[in-house]
């Protein structure tokens, strides 16, 4: 089952019971953020909000994708489906063969329904929420992507870039250089002289935004077919050189100035907090709005965990890390990205057969183009479950040496890291910590390596399924 | 009930009846607020000394308690000709 928009995913959201419609007049200042920050922090269904003040017509949709079962339901899978399941779904089609797209016919496109050009274009007509108390800004582009493209290669990139409404033209947000969009902008136009085109995709399908959000070298383009198993339709643009999913439900089109910057932030953000400062940051002008009938704003409220940008972006790199790791060839049986570190702490199970093999893992993803949106590695070995918390923290507090497991390294990190000083944030300078949760090698197995304790472990097996078949009788919930 | 809100990193960048060249927010009701402004303007933490009122935040948004006016002397352009 693919969704192409957002509205047939609501209604699989909706028979699934991760969907609450909210018909009531509700505030964008302020009290669809709350309504969409609490939904987040219970790990809630999200919310449809029929009638915005100040906007009728308009319509938000909250938290879209953030818990597991709303990710396993745009991916078509049973909403109870495990998480290493849906990891195993998105390994398979991400590894399958690239699926280019298809270009619509304007007449076909549903985001060309209603399209604002000239004096018309104006940003706010369209209901900016304001996100948090204390941000910046109205904060329209949460839950979207921005569409740009290299001005040599022709490569096109969609990339998650948070975008403040500055005034009726202008958009204003930060374009890290590392940033795949980024390296284009500061790299090529910027140099030039010249304004970067730019389509930012408000309301996209769910496959386009976890496409967006996943740092794989693959074409989003492509990489979105492959996560829909089927071509994505797209269509051009009005006033830019870019096409973008035609089933969107709102599109922004205009150019990125290489010669200025505005005032951008602060911010509520994926760490849980407001760390970025304030600042210069790129400008955003448009030249033409195009929208569905009824349009349908998508809302992510970042904070503390858990907000879609966190879920999917900890999934998503994690996996990218698996096959990154496997391409090299290091034995891992699995990598996965805990949501609740802010996407910032991966855990990587591995059959440790030589010595050092965390270190490899650790330098391995440091040096990636994945390493700067992450700083924590914790190794385990491959009989620890990486998905089960308790035994990742056991394995933590009782394999890592303080002296000899724990390594540090520098690398590129992100200015939003909340534990960096003001100086390493300007630079985005990144230092990074690898966890050895392995105990060496050259221990004797018999007589040096301690023996786990568990069910599982010190019980033989005739013993373990004596009392797993007496489990209910003994009068134990199964 | 503020007119404009101005963000800060200190109560220095607000000095008292000295001309300022400010980013602020327009917090009138409706569609547009929120909109920004580049103004030349006087401000001052005696909220009755000019015409509107102003609320100062901090650089994480923090809003400082003391309120203070502003006189908005003149718009500033920033987006170069071209760009318009």
């Amino acid at each position: 089952m693919v969704y192409l928009d957002n509205r047939e995913f609501m209604k699989a959201l909706d028979e699934a019971g991760e969907l609450v419609t909210i018909e009531q007049e509700v505030d964008w200042d302020l009290e669809a953020g709350a309504i969409v920050r609490k939904v987040c922090e219970e790990k809630g269904p999200s919310p449809l909000m029929n009638n915005i003040k100040d906007y009728p017509g308009h319509r938000y949709l909250g938290a879209p994708l953030a818990n597991y079962r709303k990710l396993a339901i745009s991916m078509g899978m049973d909403a109870d489906s495990s998480i290493p399941q849906i990891a195993a779904e998105y390994l398979k089609r991400t590894s399958s063969p690239p699926v280019e797209p298809v270009i619509l016919p304007k007449e076909e496109a549903p985001c060309k329904e209603n399209i604002l050009m000239g004096e018309d274009a104006d940003l706010f007509l369209l209901p900016g929420p304001m996100v948090h108390d204390g941000d910046g800004g109205r904060y329209l582009a949460t839950w979207h992507f921005v569409v740009t493209k290299d001005p040599d290669n022709g490569d096109v990139n969609w990339g998650m870039y948070r975008q403040m409404v500055y005034d009726r033209k202008t958009m204003t947000g930060p374009l890290l250089p590392f940033s795949d969009g980024g390296k284009v902008f500061h790299g090529k136009y910027k140099p030039r002289g010249e304004a970067m085109p730019f389509a930012t995709v408000i309301g996209p399908d769910p496959l386009s935004a976890i496409a967006a959000s996943a740092p794989s070298p693959i074409p989003e383009t492509e990489f979105t077919g492959m996560l829909m198993q089927q071509p994505v339709s797209l269509v051009r643009c009005e006033t830019v050189d870019l096409e973008v999913p035609a089933y969107a439900e709102i599109v922004i089109e205009g150019e990125i100035l290489p010669d200025v910057s505005l005032e951008e932030g602060p911010f509520g953000e994926y760490t849980g907090y407001r760390t970025s400062p304030r600042d210069l940051r790129a400008v955003y002008r448009i030249k033409a709005i195009t929208h569905r009938n009824n349009p349908i704003t998508t809302i992510s409220n970042m904070g503390i965990p858990t907000d879609e940008g966190q879920l999917l972006r900890s999934f998503s790199l994690g996996l990218e890390m698996e096959k990154l790791l496997r391409s090299q060839g290091i034995p891992v049986t699995g990598v996965y990205m805990l949501p609740e570190s802010t996407h910032h702490l991966v855990v990587v199970g591995v059959k440790a057969i030589y010595t050092n093999i965390a270190a490899q893992i650790a330098q391995t993803v440091f040096g990636s183009k994945l390493g700067p949106w992450f700083h924590m590695v914790l190794v385990v070995d491959d009989k620890t479950d990486i998905y089960n918390v308790n035994e990742v923290i056991h394995a933590l507090s009782t394999r890592c040496h303080p002296v000899n497991g724990i390594h540090i390294y520098q690398g590129v990190g992100t200015p939003l890291y909340p534990f960096l000083s003001a100086a390493e944030r300007k630079k985005s300078v990144g230092p990074k910590v690898l966890f050895d949760c392995t105990f060496p090698l050259d221990w004797d197995p018999l007589s040096e390596v301690p023996s786990l304790v568990s069910f599982n472990n010190v019980y033989p097996q005739h013993i373990q399924e004596k009392v797993l078949a007496n489990w209910e009788k003994y009068g134990f919930k199964p | 009930m503020f007119h404009y809100d101005v963000f800060v990193e200190s109560l220095q960048n607000l000095p008292e009846g000295a001309e300022v060249q400010l980013a602020v927010r327009d917090l009138a009701p409706g569609l547009h607020k929120y909109c920004y402004s580049n103004v030349k303007a006087l401000v001052s933490s005696d909220a009755e000394k000019y015409e509107h009122k102003l609320q100062v935040r901090f650089g994480r948004g923090q809003t400082h308690s003391v309120p203070y006016s502003i006189k908005i002397l003149e718009p500033v352009e920033r987006i170069p000709e071209r760009w318009r």
